[in-house]
């Protein structure tokens, strides 16, 4: 009796197996599709406090400029074509300009699937999906922290970082001896608003920022059940500055490559993160017409979480950043400057604890505590405000937040 | 009507994964099932388009699922899944609310998978072998 039951329980997923193959056309005729039609959105309030530094406000008084809000559709038009498309409202002060903006709006076509492979082609408006947080840096459940680091991450330059228009491919191929992998390519032109512009230049700079076709690309490795994942990214960018008739500023050209390479570890407690980069800067005219400047900048940051139990995650983090490698402490730029720009912001490092908890499903709050040296980070970043801006600078943030 | 029965179970199941019988599957490998639940793999060897049906994260069997069947921890697979669909790139798992319901999900939708836990008899699904 016994070794009748071994072999039935043996047998029995082919047993079941073959039934089913069997029975196909009675059961199709009662299936139907899946929806094709998916929304989610979210909704996160804060508030936060900044001391020493304009990072969020001039006046260094808790600011409820903390806000993200976001909606998403996507439509499944047929098996091989869908569209995606997704709004949000954000408010982070000094940080970005606010104001609704239509974050991705695409056309995603699976050109080809296999056990293997995937091969998607997007295009229209799409986000990022080069960097670890960039495709997700504006949603609060989806990234490790309110803040995230500034040198890869920099704020100032969200508009222009989270995505383009134009078109990108991804390419994932799996295989059971050596893991997963993914290729990322994209072309496109980030739309700078004037408010956008006017974050980065200040108030002063009267003429437009244009920001022609970047190239971007990035491959990651996750080796075969591995709790590791590897990755590396490209970037090639070009901005020009048109200046007015009465403007303080030249014509200028700003040449912008930035490669990152970055790990991650997750394990069921312990979680480690880092991703370390260099970017090179040069700017032609601007200033005044004859400029040049050729910068090679670094920057990286060591994340690790802990969760401890299934609601409660700890954060800590350090972040280095200095935007010429030549010139870690500033002191060149401040010589260069007359005394005027003061050595610290030629750079900027970070040391961030937090934790989030998971008040119910699709509902938490994130709280951070950011102890930070340095101001190369700050907007307007091509005037720096010393006025404002100390050496030394501190940020508290505390977030709600809801997604469905 | 179909009924499968599910022959000498044991007081206590592993997981089950099973499948709407248009998948057109008998068996699957852990790997494979890596693939489907990260979004990896988005069709069966057939061409039918897989649609995920998940309990959420929370649910204890969602859990023991990812852990023991997938060798991922859920927050992996919820990290996939919210950058897949708030980033545009791709779209996630349905989320139901119970078990009868996730069996309704993957009995009525065509090319549909999902799991199951200490039930003993399940009709109109295929109920796969994991090989490693």
């Amino acid at each position: 009796m016994s070794m009748y039951l071994i072999l039935m329980n043996k047998y029995r997923y082919a047993f079941i197996g073959v039934s089913a193959l069997f029975t196909f056309n009675v059961i199709a005729a009662d299936d139907k599709a899946a929806d094709p039609l998916n929304i989610h959105g979210f909704i996160a309030q804060g508030i936060i406090d900044v001391d020493d530094s304009n990072f969020v406000n001039n006046d260094g008084e808790i600011s409820t400029e903390l806000t993200e809000i976001g909606i998403n559709t996507a439509y499944q038009l047929s098996d091989d074509f869908r569209f995606a498309a997704q709004a949000v409202y954000l408010n982070g002060g000094n940080r970005y300009s606010d104001g609704f903006r239509v974050d991705y709006f695409l056309m995603d076509w699976s050109a080809y699937s296999s056990e293997q492979w995937q091969a998607n082609v997007y295009l229209g408006r799409f986000k990022n999906p080069h960097w670890l947080h960039s495709s997700t840096r504006d949603i609060p459940f989806a990234r490790p922290s309110i803040i995230l680091p500034q040198g890869v991450y920099f704020d100032g330059l969200r508009d222009i970082a989270v995505g383009g228009d134009g078109g990108g491919i991804k390419l994932t191929y799996n295989n059971d001896e050596y893991g997963e992998f993914d290729f990322n390519f994209s072309r496109g032109k980030s739309p700078i608003s004037s408010d956008a512009g006017e974050v980065i230049t200040g108030d002063l700079a009267q003429g437009d920022i244009e920001h022609e076709l970047d190239t971007q690309a990035s491959i990651y490795w996750r080796p075969v059940f591995s709790q590791w994942q590897f990755g590396f990214s490209l970037l090639d960018s070009v901005f020009n500055y048109e200046s007015e008739s009465l403007d303080l500023f030249a014509d200028g050209r700003f040449d912008f490559q930035f490669y990152t390479v970055n790990a991650i570890y997750e394990g069921e407690k312990w979680e480690f993160t880092t991703e370390v980069f260099q970017s090179r800067f040069v700017t032609d005219g601007f200033y005044v017409s004859q400029f040049h400047q050729d910068n090679l900048g670094q920057g990286g940051y060591f994340q690790t979480r802990f969760k401890v139990n299934q609601k409660l995650t700890l954060i800590g983090r350090y972040e280095k950043y200095y935007s010429d490698k030549d010139d870690k402490k500033g002191y060149q730029l401040e010589d260069r400057t007359f005394g005027k720009v003061p050595h610290y912001f030629g750079f900027q490092n970070d040391a961030m604890l937090g934790l989030s908890y998971d008040i119910h499903d699709n509902f938490r709050v994130n709280a951070e505590y950011h102890w930070i040296q340095g101001a190369a980070r700050l907007n307007p970043i091509v005037l720096p405000n010393p006025e404002v801006n100390k050496e030394h600078w501190e940020v508290w943030a505390i977030q709600l937040m809801y997604w469905f | 009507m179909v009924l499968v029965m599910l022959i000498g179970s044991p007081i206590t199941h592993a997981v089950d994964v099973i499948t709407n019988i248009t998948a057109d599957t008998a068996s699957i490998t852990t790997a494979q099932l890596r693939r489907i639940y990260s979004m990896r793999q988005v069709k069966w060897a057939n061409g039918v388009p897989i649609t995920i049906f998940v309990l959420s994260s929370t649910n204890l069997t969602h859990q023991k699922f990812c852990k023991e069947t997938l060798r991922l921890f859920p927050y992996q697979l919820d990290r996939i899944w919210n950058k897949l669909t708030f980033s545009g790139m791709g779209i996630a798992p349905t989320i139901v609310s119970s078990m009868d319901e996730l069996i309704k999900a993957v009995k009525s939708t065509t090319g549909a998978i999902g799991y199951i836990e200490n039930i003993n008899e399940v009709s109109d699904v295929n109920v796969l072998n994991i090989d490693e």
